[in-house]
């Protein structure tokens, strides 16, 4: 849930997503929902001579279940406070139980 | 339109699947559930290869199994042309019970299960129970 | 799941677990996206020869098989002279 939230914060931001297929797609950050699938605007294929699959393509979804990473946007991520967020589920959880 | 809805239509009608293994059945469809659970009647199993064949009189194929179904082209206008007389019936019969809002978001959801999806679905349960 | 929404009647591009290319037309699509595509075609990518277009008709793919959904910009589309592309098929995906 916590990484859905970072998600959602990114929105409108540039990422790089890279799929178990080895695809490297760049794009905006349009959406995101409770699975991770990705919504990406304005999308740019790496090595687009040897993927020339998607030339048409101009914004995707991408199924949460096949990304392999995300690229973030450093200066968009406040690792201090998902650390803090993190510690604080992780205490959340424990608590539960 | 939901893709079960296309499934439930294709009652008694020609399809082929493909299962993620890359076997292929081609068959008429008997009944089918939410899983995307599916008994076929005169069915041609095909292997992954191409190369061996098999008649079956009826089989079941566990939804989570499948790739894709390939259904009658003509069946996508089938189904829209019955949820759009779904849609009418239940325009007018909100329109009785009032409440506009009740009408506008319940109404055609509980049309849809009542008429086109629900009978089907009863009878796709049953089919299940008969696969297994 | 709203990220396919404004996707339906379009012209989309899937790309499927195992590699395979669909482009077809949006007619559905539900919370698994298991998707409907109308008039559909496969495309087959090969490294020697121009793309193969294969047509599928009426499909129901199942969400599980699905990678990418793309929507395809006819224009561009259109512009493309497929027979010139050469390209190796998409690799299946690799957990």
């Amino acid at each position: 849930m916590l990484i859905f939230s970072v998600f959602k914060t990114l929105t409108d931001q540039t990422v790089t997503v890279e799929l178990k297929n080895d695809l490297c797609i760049t794009g905006v950050l349009k959406s995101v929902d409770q699975f991770l699938n990705i919504r990406l605007d304005n999308i740019k294929v790496s090595d687009e001579g040897r993927h020339p699959h998607m030339m048409a393509v101009k914004n995707c979804f991408i199924r949460g279940s096949v990304v392999r990473y995300v690229q973030l946007p450093a200066d968009h991520v406040d690792t201090q406070l998902l650390e803090d967020a993190t510690r604080r589920e992780a205490q959340n959880q424990i608590k539960q139980r | 339109m939901l893709p079960l809805s296309l499934l439930n239509a294709a009652q008694n009608k020609p399809m082929l699947v493909e299962l993620k293994n890359g076997e292929t059945f081609n068959g008429h469809l008997v009944n089918c559930d939410n899983f995307m659970n599916i008994t076929l009647r005169e069915v041609y199993q095909t292997s992954a290869e191409g190369d061996k064949f098999w008649k079956l009189k009826e089989c079941y194929i566990r939804g989570s199994t499948i790739k894709y179904l390939r259904v009658p082209d003509p069946l996508l206008d089938a189904v829209k042309d019955e949820q759009a007389r779904a849609r009418e019936a239940n325009k007018f019969r909100g329109g009785h019970a009032g409440g506009a809002a009740r009408g506008g978001r319940g109404g055609p959801q509980r049309g849809g299960r009542g008429g086109a999806r629900g009978a089907p679905l009863r009878g796709g349960r049953g089919g299940r129970g008969r696969g297994m | 799941m709203s990220s396919l929404q404004g996707y339906v009647d379009r012209r989309v591009f899937l790309v499927l677990q195992d590699g395979r290319s669909i482009v077809g037309t949006l007619a559905g699509y539900d919370q698994k996206s298991n998707v409907v595509l109308s008039n559909s075609t496969e495309r087959v990518y090969s490294s020697d020869e121009g793309v193969e277009e294969i047509p599928l008709g009426l499909y129901l793919v199942k969400g599980d098989m699905i990678c990418l959904i793309g929507e395809v910009d006819e224009e561009a589309d259109q512009a493309l002279d497929l027979t010139t592309i050469r390209a190796e098929p998409l690799p299946p995906i690799r957990y």
